[in-house]
This record gives structure tokens, sequence and C-alpha cells, in this order.
């Protein structure tokens, strides 16, 4: 080895800070969900490029050209007129050009649907029904109590706030290919947040899907030959043999936009869809007049409606299960029957999908109500059972400042450490980063300096610039929560 | 201190025919192969476009016009290098033109006497200072040795393979890449004190 080939002399402990920070960039990767993000994003292999050589330049003007025309129709608002489907005739915003056929829809909420080329979906009593081909959804977060609801074939599909996708594929067809009209087979995949599929008919849930996991309805599951006598009827309740797998689905995403698009679709046909009135699911008489109690100031009565209505089965049931806590905390100024309700609430529905809102809603009222030692106690429970939550961050926050405000610092840090381990809500990031700073200066931690140096340098106009200045220069002291 | 470089493992890849036979795939649309080769390339892509300077923020993107870029490039391999090769060339000059612009907005912010853009936020899966450090250090070398230097170091690519991303005879790499650990080393000297 030639001294070129060898790293210059210096002090060995700086060489194996040096090979040790290269040994580190080394393992440095992305994580799953980037690398599935970007797999969405290039799914769909395009034509290669041809370029020749002979005709660069009408290439050139043919390009630019091009790029102006892609430009103009991407800055120009536009707006896609869809059929008529029995609720007047709607307009559909194209937010941005979806790729390869795809339609990417805003519904409202900020529901991001992306329908691929073949899809049909429609708007039925304020919800969305998916009626053939794939249709991949981004829901923000929703209201605790308000999930959004799609409907496929016979089933309903319940969500809080998540990126998963649905294809009613066409797969009841005659030997000559043409549709039948028995039911279609319904796939749901899931890629953040859990979703619900539930039975129509029945008010069952038939499946809990976490993100990676896959259901399909019984007639995919059973792989049934194509022909009229496969054609399965409306699910029956006694046969919930649906399957749920863990295969990864492909989802296409572009750039940072958090929406998942269509893959390629099994049946042809129109794409149709509207501009959703209400994502919310549909309503029942009891849970439309609770709201309306509700709307009209009359918090009493929507309590009672609640109650009566938390006492059936089902997805509403389930809700107006929630909604009794939140009534009795925010309406009604009674944070300790609202703790009682919603741990009522849990106690009924251990894996219901309101059960995160559940946990964080007692905690945050715990917290305001002064009982810190029960919400410190609570949100350790949930950070221990919650381990993918997308909660997580804000709740560790929460502990480390419980904590804190205890003295103990060192608790503060491991849970502070949790949320530096999300990358967002960026405002818990950033409080997080800052305290434990103050931590780890309180603790006398000489890395506690550095750690608030690297907080004026990620955060440089901060909420805590100030103190994170004084920390620096060893005049600060951990503030209080 | 030794050549972490060459005693770090070479980026998987397949054999020349296995590339190829792969590309051909790619390029009859076989979905499985595309979907073979983004699985194998795309964390290289990643850990590579993260270890040159490539912001958090843009890092995802820019893996993706990576792989747009491949695509659109597979006609044109031949396999004459190995497929990683060709990958990384198409991976370097990408975030070679993303540093440039970085450059120019932030020199275009300081013309128009506007607030300069924000240091890129910290990645919050790198926790380690270590590697905020090396990642400071290396931003500082110019691209060339920067190029070099991540690609021997931190990804184990063969200097001889270097030379071809890089465009430049096998010699020259290994200068640069002396001169690059020199100036590292200096730059860390200089930070410890």
């Amino acid at each position: 080895m030639t001294p070129q080939h060898r790293w210059p002399d210096g002090p060995d402990e700086l060489s194996a800070e040096l090979r040790r920070a290269l040994d580190e960039a080394a393992l440095r990767g992305p994580d799953d969900m980037t690398l599935r993000r970007g797999w969405s994003a290039i799914a769909t292999p395009m034509p290669p490029a041809r370029t020749r050589r002979g005709f660069w330049f009408a290439g050139g003007v043919a390009t630019t050209a091009a790029l102006a025309l892609a430009g103009s129709l991407w800055l120009w608002p536009h707006a896609t007129e869809l059929p008529w489907s029995g609720h007047g005739k709607t307009v559909a915003k194209a937010e941005s050009p979806a790729p390869l056929g795809s339609r990417r829809l805003t519904l409202e909420g900020g529901v991001e649907a992306v329908l691929g080329r073949s899809s049909v979906m429609r708007i039925e009593d304020g919800a969305p029904r998916i009626e053939g081909g794939e249709v991949r959804f981004s829901v923000p977060h929703r209201q605790p109590g308000h999930p959004f609801v799609v409907r496929a074939e016979g089933y309903r599909v319940v969500v809080v706030g998540t990126r998963f996708g649905i294809n009613v594929d066409g797969k009841a067809e005659d030997k000559t290919g043409s549709r039948t009209d028995g039911q279609k087979a319904v796939g749901v995949d899931v890629d953040e947040g859990i979703v619900e599929v539930w039975e129509a008919a029945t008010q069952r849930r038939l499946a809990r899907l976490t993100p990676g996991e896959s259901w399909q309805s019984p007639d995919v599951a059973a792989e049934a030959p194509a022909g009229p006598a496969a054609v399965e009827p409306a699910p029956a309740p006694s046969v919930p043999a649906a399957t749920i797998s863990t295969q990864a689905r492909m989802l296409r995403h572009v750039g940072k936009h958090p929406t998942a698009h269509a893959l390629a679709l099994a049946s042809p046909g129109e794409i149709t869809s509207e501009r959703a009135t209400s994502p919310a699911e549909t309503p029942t008489a009891e849970s439309t007049a609770a709201r309306a109690a509700l709307a009209a100031g009359d918090a009493p009565r929507a309590l009672q409606l609640y109650r009566a209505l938390a006492q059936g089965t089902g997805p509403s049931a389930e809700n107006a299960s929630y909604e009794v806590g939140k009534v009795l905390n925010e309406k009604l100024g009674q944070p300790a029957n609202a703790v009682a309700a919603w741990r009522g609430y849990r106690a009924a529905h251990p894996d219901g999908i309101l059960r995160v809102e559940a946990d964080v809603s007692i905690i945050e009222t715990l917290v305001r109500t002064g009982d810190t030692d029960e919400a410190l106690s609570e949100a350790n429970d949930f950070l221990r059972r919650r381990p993918g939550s997308e909660r997580r961050a804000e709740i560790a926050r929460l502990a480390g400042d419980l904590y804190r405000a205890r003295g103990d610092c060192r608790h503060a840090l491991a849970a502070y450490q949790i949320t530096l381990g999300a990358s967002r809500p960026r405002d818990a990031v950033e409080a997080a980063t800052f305290h434990r700073a103050a931590c780890l200066v309180q603790l006398g931690d000489a890395g506690g300096a550095d750690a608030a140096r690297a907080y004026l340098r990620a955060y440089p106009s901060g909420k805590f610039r100030g103190e994170a200045a004084a920390l620096t220069s060893g005049g600060g002291s951990a503030p209080r929560p | 201190m030794n050549t972490p470089g060459l005693m770090r493992a070479a980026p998987t890849g397949g054999s020349l025919t296995a590339d190829l036979d792969m590309v051909a795939r790619c390029r009859r649309g076989d979905g499985v192969a595309w979907r073979g080769l983004y699985d194998r390339y795309a964390p290289i892509v990643y850990r590579f476009l993260s270890a040159f300077g490539v912001p958090n923020e843009d890092r995802e993107d820019a893996c993706q016009e990576v792989f747009v870029a491949v695509y659109r490039s597979l006609a044109r391999f031949r396999g004459e290098a190995r497929l990683s090769t060709w990958i990384y060339r198409i991976a370097a000059r990408h975030a070679g033109r993303i540093s440039r612009r970085r450059r120019v907005r932030s020199l275009l912010s300081t013309l128009l006497v506007q607030q300069p853009p924000p240091p890129p936020a910290p990645d919050p899966s790198e926790r380690s200072e270590r590697l905020q450090i090396l990642d400071e250090l290396v931003s500082k070398l110019s691209p060339k040795k920067r190029l070099v230097l991540v690609l021997f170091e931190i990804e184990g690519v063969p200097i001889e393979e270097v030379a071809k991303i890089a465009g430049c005879p096998e010699n020259t790499a290994w200068s640069r890449l002396h001169y690059a650990r020199a100036e590292l080393m200096a730059m860390a000297k200089k930070r410890v004190r």
C-alpha cells in the first residue's frame, strides 16, 4: 500500500472518531416507509426515452414546447367535469396531475383520493362508494368520533386518519369476460394508520388492519373460477372467511405529496367521481339528532342521545361511546366524568378504532385537571403499548414535561428521546430537542451545551432560542414546563 | 488509520451478466425486474445522497428522481461498467446538480439581501452528533474530492470503479482521495482545537 493509499497521520483518538463516523455513515439508510414511498413514485415503468443524435435540435425545440405546454397545464387551474350520478352534476377538483392516467381528487375534509384509469367512485349519502377499480386515499387525521367511511360492495371501510387503498375487482365475470351482476371482490390494504373493515349488512367488524396488512373479501380468497356459477351473492353474515395478508402492496407516491396512487386496474370502465359532500360516516337518526342538539347548545340532550346510541352495536355505537366523554368534557365541564366515560369506552372496545383517541383524551384531560401522577401513568402505559402510534411523539413529549416538572430529568430525557425519534409533529420535536438540552445541562452533562447549540442550528428562530442561547453560555437552567 | 473503504463490503450488485439480464427485462417493461432493481439499489442511492450532503428534505425526492433518470436511461446501458457504477454516476450527477442549485439559491438570496435559506433541518433519524459533524466536514470538501471520498470511504466502492464514476483516471482518483482525507483530518483537528 503506497502512502497515497493511507490516511494521513493524525491523533489516534481523532482517527478512531473519524473512522467511527464513516462506519456510521455507511450504515445510514432509508426506513421502510421511505423506500415504499419511493417505490410508489416509480412503480409503473415509463417507456424509456429514445434519443436520436441526428434530431437533437428538433428534439430540443419539441421538448421546450412540450415543457412549456406541460407547465402551462400544470399552472392553469383546471377542473374535470364528471358524469351525473344522482346527487347533482358536480365538478371534482384535480389538484395536480396524477401520473399515468390516474386522477387525483380532493374531497371535503382534505381527503385525497387517487382514482386509477378505470376506477368508478360515486358519492352516496355523503360517503364515497367504490364500484370498480382501485382508489387510494390519504386521509388527514380526523376529529375523534368522525371517521372517514368508504363503501365497497357489501363492506364499509372505516378510518380515522391514514393512507390506504381499496380495490373493487371485477372478478365476477362470465367466460366471455363480460360483467355479471354478482358482487365484486373487494381488497383493502393499509400503508399507514389503522383501518377497520365492517360488513355493512350485519354491522360486524370483519378485520382490523395495521400498516402492511391487507384484506380481501371471501370470494377472492377462495380464488373462485370465473363464470356465473362462481359469482357469490352478497357476503352472508355467517361467512366472514376473508383473508388478511401482510404482503406489502405497491403504492405510487409523487414528491412530498402525501397521497398514494392507484396501481394498474383490473376492471375497465369510465371514471366517475364527485366532490364528497361529507366524508363522515353515514349518520343514523340518533347521531344526527345528537349533533343537532349539540349545534343547538343542548348538551344534556346530546349526551342522552349519545348514551342511548352507545348501547347498540357497530361503528355508530362505538363513536357514540367516545362522544359521551367528549360532550362531558367539552360541553358540560365534567372532566372527571369524561375520563370515566372514555375508560368505559376502552373497556367496551379494547381494540376500537378510537382507542388511541380515547387514550390521548384521557391523558390530556388528566394533565389539564392537574392529576399528573395518573396522567404520567397513562402516558407511560400508552408509550409501552403503542410503539407504532402516530401520536407517540406528542405523548412522549408530554411525559417528558411531566417528568421534568417533578425534577426527574433522567426519565424526562428518555421520554424526549422518543419524541426525537419521530419527525412530526414539528412543534413537539422542537420542544423535545430544546428540553432534552435543558435536562442535560441540569444533569451537568457535558453534552448539554452542544445539544443546545444543535437546537439553535436546527431552529434558528425557534421559540426557545433565547433560553437555548443562555444554555450554551452556561448561564441557563432548565425552564419549567 | 487504515483505509476503511478498502475493508468495507462493496455495494451489493449482481454479475455483469445478471445486470444485463435485469436491465433487458426492465426495458421490456418487466415490473418484477424493475422492482428488483429498485430494491437492490434504492438503499444504496439513498445512502450515497445522504453522505454526499443532499439535505434531508430533498433526499427522498432526489432518490426518486435518480430512479426516474435510471429508467429513462436504461436503453443506453451497454454493460461496459457494472450497473452499480452506472447508477452511482447518475446519482452523483444528480447530487451535484442539487448542491449547485442550493449554492445558487443561497447566492441569489445574498445578492438580493434577503434572508438566506435556513440551514437544512437535522434528520431526526440521524441523531448521532458524530455523524452530523462528519456531514458538516464532508460538505466543506470540493464536489470532486467529496465524491471520491464518499464513494471510497463510505460506499466501499473499489477505486477503479470510483474513477469510472468520477470520470477520471485511477491515479487522479487516488490523488483526490488523498487530498480529501487530508482536508478532512485537518478540519477535524481544527474542530477539536
